[in-house]
């Protein structure tokens, strides 16, 4: 226990010094007093449009997107007790995609994507917790099955929509589709739904180990197994949800990272989840910057960054672990 | 302490005509076997007595008490079950898995003490797996997880304790160990009710005996009683041989080869 | 074909031994044909093959809205029996039935209406589709207009290939004395720096190279994104606050579609935004490197005087 505060402080410093990094480093290059200077109220109107309306709320929504995807992450892989699930796997990203996509062949405006995709991921958690929860004997396995196969048909829709739409409209869906933080999201619900989700684990945090185990096991010690999945699904489809619809799909955030914090820190949820938070944050505000940085001017989408930071990364910890 | 107690209790095994009604009381001090040839339900009582399944008529009971009456955790801090069964979790090291044990005893705010990591070692040494504590649980043998699942329900020290076959996969030593300290907890006041393959060992060790018979009878009652060849032959449908070592009987099947038939 | 432009007279003489060139060839051709045989005509087309017809070609395909125009300035409208999707220009393109879109074409409709020839576009159409038509005895004739020259030139090798050699010569010319003369008109202005907007998610603009990028210079534009290597870079935001353009371009996303422009509203810091220079400008005249073009330029030249004005 007295380890947890420690590796928290750490993460925690961790996340500053990534977002603080993002805020002062861009195509636009900005010394680290100029950035002090637009932080504490002076500097000129462009830096101060620069770094307080451009890169602080990209930074933010940047951080609790990899917060909230590497939590609902964590979150997904107690609840299915598998190592290879990921905050997608039920098909979430393909329902929130379809609707966004669709509000994008439409022509409509930024707010209405968005909109639209958070409607897709809301339709997406109903449908397979419907069809799962339907037939009566609900076990881990029939819900991945479930969520296997209804992300297989969110993908062929995904399919149509781009094979039918408009060469021109092409570049902004794919932009999409790979996780891209520059339409300017707000990060305030995300960075509130985080912080509520990091308290929660407290209180919730022991009887997810307990779950881990084993749901025989957990329901001998004590804890009601079957409400406690489905508060883990409904709590990681909703941070999925948030996190989709500011940054559209970025992969490998909501896989690598909580892995690489059970190999370094242990298995006990109430440590990993608010780690998960800090080091998605981090992970996902460091790509970004890269993503601003490594052609500029010119931009890549974030989530090309964080497959290719995201594998190596892995691979290391994993072959260190052995 | 609250006494187990069933009533009438019939368990439910899908696609099985009901056995006969069940009322016993596993009171404080006294170990139970339940014995019966494989497949008989011996798993599925367990569970229903554990709570973790619904009976198809009849009630468990704590303490006069229904089960469904008592809260989730104040069943489970009277009473401790052993799986037969290891479900393969998340990995995890031996000493997070006996703080599991825990988890009844402490509000959910409550961060493990440093008194509860103290029980959890203590439960572990009781178990001769102490020294593995720091180790992943799925790379242990059979015999050292079966050991680290007592440990767990050891750390948890219910009033009772449900045992679904404690000696799978143990040497003799380490099941005369478990035993001893089985036995040492019913003579504290603790009940203990088990299932057991092992016919010599229920005698042994055990002073009720349940027997559930294939077609869906049952008796149950003092050892001496229940502990008959007539019965056990019928149960398991095997001829047996009986012997007594140390005051106590002890069973062999009656082969066909054997020279000395009488 | 492409080259590269260089601004100042020495686009007009250039553009004046292009001419000359092709007159040459157009010459060439005429004797041959004068000479009673019924010669194959060959021309070389933007990949640098060699693409023959017997005879002037009678039915046509396009498989592009610019190669669609382009067909249509060379006189050929007539005989085009099939566009792809989004041929609007001219009005007539727009009755012609369709044969798909960019690169999922309908080739079974293609070969059913055994043409001549095919006209393709090289940033639009699949080689590989393409190729199969080819194997299949019809010739395709792939385009890539880059420069102004380019595009008098695609006009005057497809007159050639569907014998209006002269109508075609004819607009050609006259496209080019017209782009010199525009040249010319705004060849000491003071310059603008601009941003022409193609995309908003992503942001996306043209460099120097591209025909947008062309125009824009040659109204006495400073594109500040010119000097980036890809054609369309794909940008962010910062960038543009960066580099602070003295006015903001796009064709938009529809027809009279303000809304990216209002987008930039947020940023009142912006030069351009400050001085109100942000335009609209007709987008089918000026991304499609077509004749209209001509006209395009000219609704960016006066734009950009506007924005002079305002700076």
């Amino acid at each position: 226990m007295p380890g947890y505060s420690r590796a928290l402080a750490v993460l925690a410093a961790l996340s500053l010094v990534c977002m603080a990094l993002s805020v002062s480093v861009g195509s636009a290059s900005l010394s680290v007093g100029d950035t002090f200077a637009v932080l504490t109220g002076t500097g000129t109107p462009i830096q101060q449009t620069l770094v307080l309306e451009l890169r602080l709320p990209r930074t933010l929504t940047g951080f609790a997107t990899g917060g909230l995807l590497a939590v609902a992450g964590a979150l997904m892989q107690v609840l299915l007790r598998n190592p290879l699930a990921d905050p997608y796997v039920l098909g979430l990203s393909g329902g929130a995609a379809v609707g966004a996509l669709l509000a994008m062949m439409a022509g409509v405006a930024g707010a209405v994507v968005s909109g639209s995709a958070f409607a897709g991921a809301l339709l997406a958690t109903f449908l397979v917790f419907g069809l799962a929860h339907g037939t009566g004997s609900w076990t881990p396995s029939r819900l991945l099955l479930t969520g296997v196969v209804v992300a297989a048909g969110w993908g062929a829709l995904i399919a149509l929509i781009l094979a039918m739409s408009p060469a021109r409209q092409l570049p902004g869906m794919l932009y999409w589709l790979m996780g891209d933080l520059s339409p300017a999201a707000n990060p305030v619900p995300g960075l509130i739904l985080l912080t509520l989700v990091c308290l929660l684990v407290f209180p919730l945090g022991r009887s997810l180990n307990v779950l881990a185990r084993g749901p025989m096991q957990a329901a001998a010690l004590g804890v009601s197994v079957r409400p406690l999945e489905w508060t883990i699904y409904i709590l990681a489809s909703l941070l999925t949800a948030t996190a989709v619809t500011m940054a559209g799909s970025v992969g490998f955030v909501g896989l690598v990272v909580p892995h690489m914090l059970r190999l370094v820190l242990g298995n006990d949820q109430r440590l990993i989840l608010p780690a998960c938070a800090m080091a998605g944050g981090s992970l996902l505000v460091l790509a970004d910057t890269l993503a601003r940085v490594v052609i500029a001017p010119e931009q890549l989408p974030v989530g090309v960054i964080t497959a290719l930071l995201g594998v190596p990364t892995f691979l290391y910890l994993l072959y260190r672990s052995r | 302490m609250n006494p187990l107690q069933a009533r009438e209790l019939v368990i439910d095994i899908p696609g099985r005509s009901s056995g006969q009604p069940l009322n016993f009381t596993v009171g404080p001090g006294e170990i139970w076997g339940v014995l019966g040839p494989n497949g008989v339900g011996k798993t599925t009582l367990l569970h229903t007595l554990a709570g973790l399944r619904p009976p198809r008529s009849g009630s468990v009971h704590l303490g006069g008490h229904s089960l469904v009456e008592w809260k989730r955790r104040q069943v489970s801090q009277q009473l401790g079950l052993v799986f037969q069964d290891r479900q393969d979790g998340f990995p995890a090291t031996v000493l997070e898995t006996a703080l599991i044990g825990r988890h009844p005893w402490l509000s959910p705010w409550q961060m493990e003490s440093a008194e509860d990591v103290g029980k959890a070692r203590a439960a572990l040494e009781a178990l001769d797996v102490g020294q593995l504590r720091d180790r992943l649980v799925n790379t242990l043998s059979g015999g050292e997880r079966q050991r680290v699942a007592i440990a767990t329900v050891l750390t948890q020290s219910p009033d009772t304790w449900l045992l679904d076959e404690p000696t799978n996969h143990l040497d003799l030593h380490h099941q005369v160990a478990v035993l001893g300290l089985l036995r040492a907890r019913a003579r504290k006041g603790c009940s203990v009710f088990m299932c057991l393959h092992d016919l010599n060992l229920a005698a042994r060790w055990c002073d009720h005996i349940l027997l559930l018979f294939p077609g869906g009878e049952a008796c149950w009652g003092e050892s001496r009683q229940m502990l008959v060849p007539g019965a056990l032959e019928r149960l398991y449908g095997q001829k047996l041989r009986t012997a007594e070592i140390d005051g106590a009987p002890v069973f062999v099947p009656a082969g066909n080869s054997d020279p000395q038939s009488s | 074909m492409s080259s590269v432009v260089i601004p100042g007279t020495a686009t007009a003489r250039e553009a004046t031994v292009r001419l000359a060139d092709v007159s040459l060839v157009t010459v060439v051709a005429l004797l041959l044909l004068l000479a009673g045989r019924a010669e194959a005509v060959c021309v070389e087309d933007d990949q640098h093959r060699t693409v023959c017809v017997d005879g002037p070609a009678r039915r046509l395909v396009s498989l592009s809205p610019g190669a669609t125009e382009l067909l249509f300035s060379a006189g050929a409208g007539g005989q085009v029996t099939a566009v792809s999707a989004w041929s609007d220009y001219p009005p007539q393109a727009a009755n012609l039935p369709r044969v798909g879109d960019s690169n999922r074409l309908d080739l079974e409709a293609i070969v059913t209406l055994e043409p001549d020839l095919v006209v393709a576009w090289v940033d639009g159409n699949s080689a590989t589709q393409l190729g199969k038509i080819e194997a299949l005895g019809i010739p395709v004739f792939w385009l890539q207009p880059r420069t102004f020259t380019d595009i008098a030139s695609a006009v005057e090798r497809l007159a050639l290939l569907t014998g209006h050699e002269d109508i075609g010569a004819a607009r050609a010319a006259d496209f080019l004395a017209a782009m010199a003369e525009l040249r010319n008109r705004y060849r000491d202005v003071p310059p603008v720096r601009v941003f022409y907007q193609v995309w908003h998610q992503p942001l996306m603009t043209i460099n120097d190279d591209e025909l947008i990028g062309r125009a824009i210079r040659l109204c006495g534009g400073d594109n500040v994104f010119g000097h980036l290597p890809r054609l369309v870079p794909r940008l962010s935001t910062e960038a543009v606050l960066e580099a602070n353009p003295d006015a903001i371009i796009t064709g938009g996303e529809d027809r009279e579609d303000r809304r990216w422009l209002d987008q930039w509203q947020r940023f009142p810091e912006l030069k351009a935004v400050a001085v109100d220079n942000l335009f609209l400008v007709s987008p089918s005249l000026i991304q499609r490197p077509t004749l209209r073009m001509l006209e395009g330029s000219e609704q960016l030249c006066q734009v950009l005087e506007q924005a002079r004005a305002r700076l």
